[in-house]
């Protein structure tokens, strides 16, 4: 059952009323929402003649506030991440059933390019960060969130971080023949799997890579996403690479890289609006804007519309691998910076 | 670990040496209050800053110019004759350890303190950049067009140095001065209180400050067309300038009067203010729109406001929900609560120590007067004018800096 499948306008009759739900049955459940709602005179009974009209709140909220739309007796989840962008971090708070609802739409979405049953998987990364339960890293949390998706794990490395080349070996040579599951973030499958790969000639041909995490690290190696995936073809053989879009503060919604590479799409159940920064109404195909990420998974905390501190652009709408719109990240907005008589600029100046 | 010089340009030189340096005294004489050296040097600096070319580039440098010319100090210097049985004298030697984002307010503390006859060590940052920069250059530029003698005087005694993180730097400064005076904010106070003063030595702190602004709808009302564009205009410099981060920029304003009137006051200010950010071509960088719609939601979700407007990404007003609640912290460049009180009295409750200037518009001196007197010094250090919230003066957070800067010697035969 693909989740794939919905056209630009299919997806917003499908998703409009149900959006239109969540945003009711927060400020109905959110007292915090509730304010900024009415603060900005969108009335209760407000009806939105599209889902570029919903209106957004900045991600960034989830540091600076606790907002929730389930009382504290039913959460039996709370994420939480550091961003890169200082402001301590988001806490994203589930009960039973957003939980299983995230992982249940995650694997769905995967399944897509994994195919139904799980696959012998590859991590690039140390069994270090998941040892941890109490408290691990956001990387920690995709690790442990991915292992879900595959069986026989194998860590790429060990526990000094040292890339385990015989482990690799001894997986390949066991599972290698048939297709496999390899699971990182961008820089370490770079840095590790792609560097071993080449200098161990590893045949990495069966593979399905699934990778996300940015470019930032990789851009002073002058890779960027059609060179990542060039190498990988020609160097190890490795031809299905996904890299996806995702954040703690929409858990369980991945924009997925389609099979001919370097673009992301939108599941069925979730959608993305370029906003121009200037106005703020949405821009056309192929011009830049802040990326707003639209999903109906976020039901326990008012997540369902946010406005991403990442810039992006549309390459096209129901023109791609798969219907709906699709776009690229361009990377982050840089950072609010004020000038004022606070040598320690901590966001009160003096 | 030594210490670089920026003014007067000099080799790299360790803290004991120059501790020891400035403790000689000069050719042709100590130091005296007013000392015609000084105020020789600092007329040529001033003149430099008044530049068109360097006035153009930094505006904050021809106030700071303006400041300094032969006629203002004249006037500051004046306030400072004694009568009776008392003689003023400098201090000693004064540390100043000024904030690194607000490039001049070293040299407002520097100068006075040198007018007051003091040998001065100032601690530039060494991340200034820009009109801190074009400040040092005019400085050494300045050195080179005085007299001999007057050059001589101002290279022994005044010296702008930039030295990395260092206790070992920073406790001799502080143990050798008289005074200390330590800009940039509570964080920096602590810092600095680490490290112990002589004995008879003191801090003259700026510690945090928070500004808000008051307008009277009565006033407004009365108001012609220009001085209604020129609150606006006067308005938008103490805002934006610096990106309404500094102390003396209005967080909040409220509107004086009955409601409906404030309504509209408050609705062709805001409408005013919009068109000089258009034509001052005031641009908002998408992360700082974000940042004050950050700050904006926040303050609903905390309760604190009942409405939020955007005015495009340039002006962000938040309806205070009780004007008694007013957020003082920095919430993005053009970020402003708003609120109306009947008078100005419903003010004085709301006050606090760490409020430093009230902007004001359309009241008169009586009523400002009265209103100050009934503060009784809780707290508000300043009234000025819309427009001249930044500017800087000898008065500054309470001090009269040239008393500061200076003691008392009584003689009685």
């Amino acid at each position: 059952m693909s989740v794939f499948t919905l056209s630009q306008a299919e997806r917003e009759k499908s998703l409009l009323p149900q959006l239109a739900e969540l945003t009711a049955h927060h400020r109905e459940n959110s007292e915090g929402y509730e304010r900024i709602l009415s603060s900005l005179g969108i009335a209760r009974d407000a009806s939105f003649a599209s889902i570029a009209d919903l209106p957004w709140l900045p991600v960034r909220m989830f540091k600076t506030h606790d907002l929730r739309s389930i009382p504290e007796s039913e959460i039996f989840k709370t994420l939480t991440s550091s961003g890169t962008t200082g402001a301590g971090a988001s806490r994203i708070y589930l009960d039973k059933d957003a939980a299983g609802a995230q992982t249940k739409q995650l694997g769905a979405t995967l399944q897509e390019v994994l195919g139904g049953e799980r696959l012998p998987m590859l991590m690039v990364d140390t069994i270090g960060i998941i040892k941890n339960r109490r408290s691990f890293s956001a990387r920690g949390a995709g690790v442990l969130g991915m292992a879900n998706f595959g069986r026989k794990h194998t860590y790429v490395l060990d526990e000094n971080d040292q890339p385990d080349v015989e482990a690799v070996k001894t997986f390949l040579a066991t599972y290698g023949d048939k297709p496999f599951l390899i699971f990182g973030f961008t820089f370490m499958v770079w840095q590790y799997l792609y560097e071993v790969a080449c200098e161990h000639e590893l045949d990495l041909s069966n593979g399905i890579l699934i990778h996300s995490g940015g470019w930032k690290k990789l851009i002073d190696r002058a890779v960027d996403n059609t060179e990542f995936r060039r190498r990988f073809k020609e160097d190890t053989g490795l031809t299905r690479i996904h890299n996806y879009y995702g954040m703690i503060e929409q858990i369980g919604t991945v924009f997925l890289e389609g099979p001919s590479g370097n673009s992301l799409y939108c599941p069925d159940f979730a959608d993305v609006v370029i906003r121009n920064p200037e106005t703020w109404e949405e821009q056309p195909v192929g011009e830049p804007g802040v990326i707003e990420v639209v999903s109906t998974l976020p039901r326990s905390y008012p997540g369902h519309v946010l406005l991403t501190e990442d810039l992006g652009v549309y390459n096209g709408i129901d023109d791609g691998d798969w219907p709906g719109k699709h776009f690229s990240v361009m990377g982050r907005l840089p950072k609010a910076e004020a000038r004022g008589c606070s040598d320690t600029f901590q966001g009160a100046a003096a | 670990m030594s210490l670089n010089q920026r003014f007067p340009l000099g080799d790299a030189i360790e803290v004991d040496k120059l501790v020891e340096e400035l403790r000689a005294e000069p050719v042709g004489g100590r130091l005296r209050v007013g000392d015609p050296r000084v105020v020789e040097f600092l007329t040529k600096f001033a003149r430099k800053l008044l530049a068109p070319a360097t006035a153009r580039r930094f505006p904050e440098l021809a106030s700071l110019g303006f400041f300094l010319r032969k006629g203002e100090i004249a006037k500051a210097l004046s306030t400072l004759e004694t009568s009776g049985d008392a003689l003023r004298f400098p201090r000693g030697l004064v540390f100043h350890v000024p904030p690194a984002n607000v490039d001049t307010i070293f040299v407002y503390s520097w100068a006075l303190s040198a007018l007051a006859g003091n040998h001065n060590v100032v601690r530039v940052s060494s991340r200034s950049a820009g009109a801190a920069e074009t400040v040092l250059e005019a400085l050494n530029a300045a050195l080179s067009e005085v007299d001999a003698d007057t050059a001589a005087a101002i290279t022994a005694t005044q010296r702008m140095v930039t030295y990395d993180r260092s206790d070992a730097i920073s406790g001799a400064l502080s143990v050798a001065a008289d005074l200390r005076v330590i800009w940039g904010g509570d964080a920096s106070v602590a810092a600095l209180r680490k490290y112990p003063l002589a004995p008879h030595a003191r801090d003259l702190t700026f510690p945090d400050r928070s500004s808000f602004a008051v307008a009277s709808v009565r006033g407004w009302q009365n108001a012609s067309e220009a001085e209604r564009r020129g609150a606006a205009e006067g308005f938008y410099n103490d805002s934006y300038w610096f990106d309404q981060a500094a102390c003396s920029s209005p967080r909040a304003v409220f509107w004086v009067g009955e409601e409906d009137g404030a309504r509209e006051a408050g609705q062709e200010f805001r409408k005013l203010l919009a068109e000089v950010l258009a034509t001052k071509q005031h641009v908002t960088e998408p992360a700082m729109a974000v940042q004050k719609r950050v700050s904006a939601y926040g303050a609903a979700v905390d309760g604190l406001v009942s409405g939020i407007e955007f005015q495009g990404n340039g002006i962000a007003t938040l309806e205070l929900a009780d004007p008694a609640v007013l957020p003082r912290e920095w919430l993005g460049a053009g970020t402003f609560a708003n609120a109306r009180v009947d008078t100005l009295s419903d003010l004085v409750p709301i006050v606090l120590r760490k409020d430093q200037t009230v902007g004001q518009f359309g009241f008169t001196k009586e009523e400002l007067t009265e209103f100050v007197t009934e503060l009784a010094g809780r707290g508000v250090d300043r009234v000025v004018p819309f427009g001249s919230a930044l500017t800087f003066s000898a008065i500054w957070d309470g001090y009269d800096l040239l008393t500061e800067f200076s003691r008392l010697v009584t003689v009685q035969a």
